[in-house]
């Protein structure tokens, strides 16, 4: 499992297809969910800058494969949780967001790569102990 | 406009004894993408025929994008496009004359879109159709329906026997078009991967009778397979459908649809312990699902 937890600069790319190679359709989350968590996760660390544009739904549906109608929803809770604007004829643009809504945002992804990691250890067997230890030895010097 | 763009109500068909479709009731809504499912041999096939007009229906009725079939065939199919589980060019055409032949049949063909979609699919205009791989094939074919920009797409196995690339390459074009146009689309195959990323509806098909027709997080959500210990031998009612059961070990595996969290209660009701409730992908759910009504008609 990759648990990397980085600020990224500001970069002037529009999300393309890369930024979804994660998502699996096979999950049981959604994938109007999958997406937008995906996006919103982007836009709290700066993968995407604000007032960037996100690519057309026609666009970002064909690019990964989805159904339009799944990045409809996506872009429409995204915009119901204040991420995104949409502005009539123009697009759909990522909103300045406050750093600590930014900040509250990264942590929340956080607390959920950590459950996910604490689950499947547990089910592995692996002890709560030996996971902070194995945590100790791999964030040392990365601080 | 109608709610569904397909309706059918107990529609039979029996060609011959061994096979026959029964009290087949369809409801593809309008602007769905609705994944048919169903082994070889389900009647997948058979049932899109009886809905173009390809076979005639023994009982039943048929209502598509809102006109009454097959009455209304000819102006059902002037707006929906097809492609047949076997392609139907004339192999001695060039990709542009079959472009032109086909078009000449659909007042709304758009031939603009047409000639964008063969540059995007790079297919040679002058290349004679006996002469293309079966990748160009499926890509000419799903070019053809779409530049009708058809209200309906009916797609039997567009991409089987297509290599991942062009495979990849159709359902692009598919989804663009979809984006463009509230267009409904009734895709049946049995690459259920495929269905999965794209479909929010689906109904499976199985010895010519539905046996589900739900959507697609219901599907998916609804169906899971539940690890118990010390799990009661005889089941009065549950608050799910119990799909299948069986042991392995001390454990016992059951496969329930219709699944909502809440329902542990009943198990512990029961006395029984759940020990891992597993999520089942399409695929998984599909095929658990098959069994469950087959070991049920056997009963």
């Amino acid at each position: 499992m990759c648990v990397s937890v980085s600020v990224h600069q500001y970069t002037n790319e529009r999300p393309g297809a890369a930024m979804f190679h994660h998502i699996d359709p096979r999950s049981p989350i959604p994938l109007y969910v999958q997406i937008a968590s995906r996006l919103r996760l982007a836009i709290a660390t700066g993968e995407i800058a604000p007032a960037m544009p996100l690519p057309s739904v026609r666009q970002l549906a064909a690019e990964i494969r989805v159904n339009p109608a799944t990045v409809v929803q996506s872009y429409r809770d995204l915009e119901r949780d204040g991420f995104i604007e949409s502005r009539q004829g123009a697009g759909t643009f990522v909103r300045n967001l406050a750093e600590p809504r930014r900040s509250s945002e990264r942590q929340r992804e956080a607390r959920r790569l950590v459950r996910e990691l604490v689950a499947e250890a547990s089910g592995l067997g692996i002890t709560t102990a030996e996971i902070e230890q194995a945590w100790k030895n791999e964030t040392e010097g990365r601080r | 406009m109608t709610e569904f763009a397909i309706q059918t109500q107990d529609l039979q068909y029996r060609p011959g004894p061994g096979f026959e479709i029964r009290d087949l009731s369809l409801r593809v809504r309008e602007g769905a993408i609705y994944g048919f499912l169903g082994p070889n041999g389900a009647g997948k096939t058979t049932t899109i025929q009886l809905l173009l007009g390809l076979r005639r229906a023994q009982g039943g009725s048929m209502r598509i994008l809102g006109r009454e079939a097959p009455r209304e065939l000819p102006r059902i199919l002037s707006a929906t496009g097809y492609v047949p589980e076997r392609p139907h060019l004339y192999t001695y055409l060039t990709v542009a004359q079959a472009i032109r032949y086909h078009g000449a049949f659909y007042e709304r063909f758009d031939w603009a879109y047409a000639e964008d979609l063969r540059r995007g699919f790079q297919l040679p205009q002058g290349a004679s159709i006996s002469r293309l791989s079966k990748g160009e094939v499926g890509k000419l074919l799903i070019l053809l329906v779409l530049a009708q920009r058809p209200d309906l797409l009916v797609l039997d196995e567009p991409t089987d026997g297509l290599d991942p690339v062009v495979r990849r390459d159709v359902l692009t074009a598919l989804l663009d078009f979809c984006a463009q146009r509230a267009a409904t689309v009734f895709i049946s195959s049995h690459l259920v991967h495929e269905l999965e990323r794209i479909c929010d509806w689906i109904g499976v098909m199985d010895r010519g009778r539905l046996t589900a027709e739900l959507p697609m997080h219901a599907f998916k959500n609804g169906i899971k397979r539940i690890r118990l210990a010390h799990a009661p031998s005889l089941v009065g009612d549950t608050p799910f459908t119990l799909v299948s059961r069986e042991s392995s070990g001390l454990d016992v595996v059951w496969v329930v649809r219709g699944w909502q969290p809440p329902m542990v209660q009943w198990f512990q009701g029961v006395g029984a312990e759940i020990l891992e409730v597993v999520d089942l992908d399409l695929e998984e759910g599909f095929v658990e699902l098959l069994r469950g009504a087959r070991s049920a008609q056997a009963i």
